[in-house]
């Protein structure tokens, strides 16, 4: 295991606190952001296949941990987010914070509509779509995403030579 | 098979990341989760504490702020007067509901009160679920005081969810309002019985199983029944957007819940107190050799 590996499971683990503790201080109960699949969406963009499909996983775990729904339910999703962002990796663009942001507002809609028909379909109690509430929280991914990447960005910063990207880093 | 392993080892590896969790999670969707295993809970070692120091530390210093410079007498007499209000609570439920069942239970010479006497254990809230689907709240006791999977959690303002996960001093608590959730309610003025399900949103709840024939209307105070987890006559909602349709057994509704999920600051868990320990013989608590002649 990398420390590059380390810190990202540290930063993730952070980013599950923050996630836990920032809504419940600020009373926020629509619009709250979710910090760990922006930590997804950055992986997906700049990792790894085999490191960033993994690290997705612990981040989900780490969202599963926290959340008290059914066991894997996140970790599945993380991971499944991934592969999708992934696959369309290539178009997508995130360069500058609006950039960013624009993708993960995207990705949450999708998360949250995958999220809400997976849940509802396999525990039996219906797929309950809430646009609102989905838009809302979307937002307030999107609003967070540009400070979750440039926290990455500046970890992996730390791992980038001058004659290039470390064995771990950047890919 | 070296080669074709290692030339597919990319999509091998994210396959099986997508179908373990996956299974799992298919496994155990209608079951819920399981206490917490050895690596749950040396993650969660890390989690609670960290996520219990920073709303202790945002809250001292608003609390620091509020009761030393700004309005300390104020807040003194506030802090006993919620703390009043908590203890008071149960009884208060207990004493309104009991007013009301006594009025029906006088009219029945066969009553008997099957009540467990209840227990609550005040728990301060110290987050939320990290990702913005959960409706879930951590709180900061656990095993160690008594709390288990599936007591329920109240607040002064009436029902907040059940237990869903326990650490030893911490535990998830599961909001009304999750579309895992599903609680039974009855009307306190109709006394017609229901089904209160979360829909995933923080302010509404979908009312299952009221009866057509009922006579229920907007603003009916919906409150837990007898015989379930939760405290008799502990507010769950009041009902709105009532559609009672001209065919089919049930009508349609809605609850907009009695508590204000995005406030919480403290709950009650809801600790049955365990049955009173059944009275041992004299001859046997007073051990052997006392009674009688010995061999």
């Amino acid at each position: 295991m990398t420390l590059r590996i380390v810190l990202v499971i540290g930063t993730c683990l952070c980013l599950a606190i923050a996630g836990s503790v920032v809504p419940f201080l600020l009373h926020l109960h629509a619009a709250r952001p979710d910090f760990l699949l922006v930590a997804v969406l950055y992986l997906a963009v700049h990792d790894d296949v085999m490191e960033g499909a993994a690290l997705s996983g612990v981040a989900g775990y780490l969202a599963d941990l926290t959340s008290a729904t059914p066991p894997f339910l996140y970790t599945f999703l993380a991971v499944l987010t991934f592969v999708v962002l992934r696959t369309v990796g290539s178009g997508l663009k995130t360069d500058s914070g609006l950039q960013a942001a624009l993708v993960a507002f995207g990705t949450a809609v999708g998360h949250s509509l995958v999220a809400s028909a997976v849940l509802g379909f396999f525990t039996g109690t219906g797929v309950q779509l809430q646009t609102g509430t989905m838009l809302w929280s979307a937002f307030g991914t999107a609003l967070c995403a540009p400070f979750v990447f440039a926290i990455l960005r500046r970890l992996d910063a730390l791992f980038v030579h001058v004659d290039g990207p470390a064995a771990g880093g950047i890919r | 098979m070296n080669s074709l392993l290692k030339r597919f080892r990319e999509p091998i590896f994210v396959l099986a990341l997508l179908t373990m969790p996956f299974l799992v999670f298919f496994v155990r969707a209608k079951k819920g989760r399981d206490s917490a295993n050895f690596v749950d809970r040396a993650v969660l070692t890390l989690i609670q504490p960290a996520e219990r120091f920073i709303t202790w530390a945002a809250f001292g210093t608003v609390d620091a702020w509020k009761g030393y410079v700004a309005l300390q007498h104020v807040r003194d007499e506030n802090l006993e007067l919620r703390r009043e209000r908590l203890s008071s609570f149960s009884m208060q439920q207990q004493a309104a509901e009991l007013r009301l069942e006594n009025d029906r239970l006088k009219r029945l010479l066969d009553y008997t009160d099957k009540e467990l006497p209840v227990r609550m254990v005040p728990a301060r809230v110290i987050a939320v679920g990290s990702s913005p689907h959960s409706h879930s709240l951590r709180i900061a006791r656990g095993a160690d005081d008594g709390v288990a999977k599936g007591q329920a959690v109240v607040s002064p303002d009436g029902v907040v969810g059940v237990i869903a996960q326990v650490t030893s001093s911490y535990a998830d608590v599961q909001l009304i309002v999750s579309p895992l959730s599903a609680i039974p309610a009855v009307s306190q003025r109709t006394r017609g019985r229901s089904t209160v399900r979360g829909v995933g949103d923080i302010t509404r709840c979908k009312l299952e199983y009221a009866l057509r024939t009922e006579d229920l209307q907007e603003g009916d105070l919906l409150v837990t029944p007898g015989g379930s987890a939760f405290p008799p006559g502990t507010p769950v909602g009041k009902v709105t957007n009532v559609a009672k349709k001209p065919t089919g057994m049930f009508l349609d509704a809605q609850v907009v819940p009695a508590v204000d999920f995005s406030r919480l600051d403290e709950v009650l868990v809801v600790v049955h107190a365990p049955p009173p320990a059944p009275a041992i013989p004299q001859d046997v608590a007073a051990g052997p050799g006392t009674h009688g002649s010995g061999p």
